[in-house]
């Protein structure tokens, strides 16, 4: 019987879905500070950092349905009702920072478990769901906020968006390592992370298994309304102010990092460092565009092609992957 | 007392007696062939045993107690171990985490103990003599080791009955020998193995004991094999004696060739092919799994680049570019040895579906297209081929696989193809359409249709076609005219593909 092939190492390198994003990320840095040298301010680092963490919780909580193959439309409602709700109990009730946090990521994780419940009651797909959690989400928002803000943001909750935890560090970044920590452990070591993965490569297998997927759907819808409900918070402290808006642009975003970090939307396949690179590409380039004076319009333009160019390369290396193999498989 | 046992289970579906009154007994050490033709009932008991259907009727007993699974995770957990027909694996998860995906931890947060994991899971590639790290990810394994990771799956449940539908369907000979041998010291360790498969000749070679389901009833309930021979088990398969090879060489057809290539190459990596096909002549393609043959179907039909040589339709060079041209221009159809991804839609009807090769010729001026005018095309190719389906409405997804192949045969035969490309004709279907379908092939040939057969069934290769050119590692090492005399036939196939190996 033929033995497994091998990649060589190079090929081990390039098999990693975080490399092609970190160079590209390494290269759209070095270029635009060659030209601004600005960009390097601790200025602009600190506001580049607080987008980046911010955006990274939130494609982590679509980076999670992603993995188990399916889509989370309502990432961004469940943010925005967080975050009105959790300055709206602090507001109107006065309750401490403490309890209205808990309050607000529980909110955050049951809204979550519901899409996630329905769609494993009903294998409705969670596009058809969660964009009905999309609407309901966001009319129980207006309907509380008569899409007016809150304002009564602590003043502690205003500092920790506001404050730089190291240099031009912010300490946005604190909850956005912790929460990137905790998903890559999740897909790495714990068993619902590989049941989400498993699932998601390949269902009917899993299913075989004994891998229950009601369960495991729940679950995964779970953690990602936990990581949006954790962005609404980041982003009401970032803004200093509970705006019902919060949420209304997530979307493109939550499905643009992960995709240009290598993930295959049909699931099983995620990567988390490869989101990571995938959000400061974006990052970096939005920023560009306001530093070169460029029309904000060209902004979308240029995200739409870099979904398009990451998907095209991964597509490539599919390709490549696949040929190594069957090279393998005759030899 | 026995391992596994069936006692009288009936089970009814909306309008079919699938399985009526069935028992079966399977031993602890012994390995018990289950047989029949398609829709005999053997996929229906497979699932009454592991808990898919539950039975209307009857008992399964395990170890001489009753048990009733609800589903598949309690018939594993209760050491039913089943290997599905189709791969079961989580191909971007490693060996070991694929044998033990079911226990990775006590609860869904805990910590997946990796090396405990190895450790298992080495035990059992050890037990199946598969030389692999249990780290190795499964994307990097052959066919047959991914089948043996399987068994592994199932063995590690501490399953004592295992269950094995079709294990052999994409595993060359060598590999079967292998999965043979391992099935036999599985047996000799007092494991109750089940072992379903289209393949008489393996049947014989490896099992003790047969159980033959004929329309939902017992044709034989588990009869000791010894004394048996092919004939009898055929015999209570389809209730009437296998005909036996007995087709005279046909004279060759002498028409000028309707398909040359000539030191053809792809980009596939197809190199040096010569071929031709004559009208009316049935060329047969024969090679082990992965020499190319189907890749070389394709890059005919123009998915593939022509990177060297000719190619020649009816002494004209062609470049073909598109199944489309090498359809509507040329005449060329393909049936596909996946029927289920790439001939059929499942989910459209028998009508649809077998005539979605002649819609653009049915068309009428301002492009609308009758159902009408399209049923009298097809109707009289789905009755030549005794099509067995409620009504031309019915959806393909509920038809048996037999019926599915004739309905993909059926759609290039309406659209009068001139070459027929047949892949795997026969991959997964009963003995009586299989004669059916080799009479269909004959019978396209005398109306003069080009028929180019691909398969690795060697009885089935010698019975059908005319010549055989033989196929390895994207090259043709020879060509034989098919005198249908077995012995020295497959003697001489095999020699062409040897010979590669030696030099």
């Amino acid at each position: 019987m033929a033995q497994p092939f091998a990649l060589g190492p190079t090929a081990r390198l390039f098999d990693n879905d975080w490399i092609g994003p970190c160079i590209v990320s390494l290269i759209a840095i070095l270029a635009i500070s060659w030209f601004q040298p600005a960009f390097l301010s601790s200025f602009n680092i600190f506001v580049l950092s607080s987008a980046i963490a911010v955006n990274m919780v939130i494609a982590l909580g679509q980076l999670v349905i992603i993995g188990i193959g399916q889509m989370n439309l309502a990432l961004g409602s469940i943010g925005g009702l967080v975050a009105i709700s959790f300055v709206g109990v602090m507001e109107k009730f006065g309750i401490p920072v403490p309890i209205a946090l808990a309050f607000a990521l529980g909110i955050g994780v049951l809204m979550g478990m519901a899409s996630g419940y329905i769609i494993a009651r009903t294998m409705i797909s969670a596009f058809i769901i969660t964009l009905a959690g999309l609407q309901i989400f966001k009319g129980i928002n207006l309907g509380i906020t008569q899409a007016q803000p809150f304002y009564g943001v602590p003043d502690g909750v205003k500092a920790f968006g506001q404050a730089s935890v190291l240099g031009p560090l912010p300490w946005l970044l604190v909850p956005m390592l912790l929460a990137s920590a905790g998903v890559w452990y999740m897909f790495n070591r714990l068993r619902i992370g590989r049941h989400i993965l498993a699932l998601g490569a390949n269902p009917h297998a899993a299913e075989l298994s004994g891998i229950d997927p009601k369960v495991t759907i729940i679950w995964a819808h779970a953690v990602s309304g936990l990581l949006a409900a954790t962005a609404g918070v980041m982003l009401v402290a970032k803004l200093q102010i509970g705006q019902p808006t919060i949420g209304d642009d997530w979307l493109i975003t939550s499905f643009a990092a992960p995709v240009i970090g290598g993930a295959v939307l049909s699931g099983g396949r995620v990567s988390v460092g490869g989101t990571f690179f995938g959000v400061v590409i974006i990052a970096v380039i939005t920023q560009a565009l306001v530093i070169f004076n460029i029309d904000p319009f060209a902004v979308q333009i240029v995200l739409g092609a870099l979904i398009l160019w990451a998907v095209g390369i991964n597509r490539l290396r599919e390709v490549r992957i696949a040929k190594l193999q069957s090279m393998g498989a005759k030899t | 007392m026995s391992a596994l046992e069936v006692k009288g289970v009936s089970k009814s579906f909306p309008g079919v007696k699938a399985l009526n009154g069935v028992s079966m007994t399977m031993q602890a050490g012994s390995i018990h062939a289950l047989l029949g033709e398609n829709g005999a009932g053997k996929s229906t008991l497979i699932k009454i045993v592991t808990g898919i259907y539950q039975p209307d009727a009857g008992e399964v007993r395990m170890n001489g107690s009753p048990v009733r699974f609800a589903n598949l995770r309690q018939s594993a957990a209760g050491g039913l171990g089943v290997v599905h027909q189709e791969r079961n694996l989580v191909t971007r998860f490693s060996v070991g985490e694929n044998i033990l995906l079911d226990r990775l931890g006590k609860s869904a947060l805990s910590r997946v103990d990796y090396p405990a994991i190895w450790r298992e899971a080495d035990k059992w590639l050890k037990l199946l003599e598969l030389d692999v790290d249990p780290q190795t990810p499964v994307t990097r394994l052959s066919v047959a080791q991914m089948q043996l990771v399987e068994i592994g799956k199932a063995l590690s449940q501490q399953s004592r009955v295992l269950l094995m539908d079709e294990p052999t369907a994409s595993l060359t000979p060598n590999e079967t020998q292998v999965l043979f041998r391992i099935l036999r010291k599985l047996r000799d360790d007092g494991v109750a193995i089940g072992f379903v498969s289209h393949k008489l000749e393996e049947v014989f070679a490896i099992c003790d004991r047969v159980t033959v389901l004929r329309d939902g009833q017992n044709a034989c309930d588990s009869a000791d094999m010894k004394g048996m021979v092919r004939g009898d088990v055929v015999q209570m398969m389809i209730g009437r004696a296998e005909r036996i090879t007995a087709r005279a060489p046909r004279p060759m057809p002498s028409a000028p060739p309707l398909l040359e290539l000539k030191a053809y190459a792809s980009n596939l990596g197809h190199r040096d092919i010569d071929l031709t096909i004559r009208p009316g002549e049935i060329l047969g393609l024969y090679g082990l799994v992965g020499a190319g043959r189907s890749e070389l179907a394709k890059a005919i039909l123009g998915l593939a680049r022509q990177t060297g040589g000719e190619v020649r339709v009816a002494g004209r060079p062609v470049q073909i570019t598109s199944v489309a041209e090498a359809l509507h221009t040329h005449g060329i159809g393909y049936v596909s040895e996946d029927r289920k991804a790439e001939g059929l839609i499942l989910m459209h009807s028998v009508l649809n579906n077998s005539g979605i090769t002649i819609w653009t010729r049915l068309a009428g001026k301002l492009g609308f297209l009758r159902d009408r005018r399209v049923e009298a095309e097809v109707s009289p190719v789905l009755q030549r081929l005794e099509l067995k389906t409620p009504s031309l409405q019915q959806t393909i997804d509920n038809l048996s696989g037999g019926n599915q192949q004739k309905v993909s045969c059926a759609k290039w035969i309406a659209a009068g193809v001139k070459l027929l490309i047949i892949d795997e004709p026969t991959v997964g279907i009963d003995i009586k359409t299989k004669a059916y379908m080799h009479d269909l092939i004959h019978e396209l040939a005398a109306g003069g249709t080009a028929v180019l057969l691909i398969t690795s069934d060697m009885p089935e290769m010698i019975d059908v076609a005319d010549r055989i050119a033989v196929m390895d590692g994207y090259r043709i090492h020879g060509l034989v005219e098919n005198d249908r005399n077995y012995d020295r036939m497959s003697k001489a196939i095999m020699g062409f593909i040897h010979g590669r190996e030696a030099a």
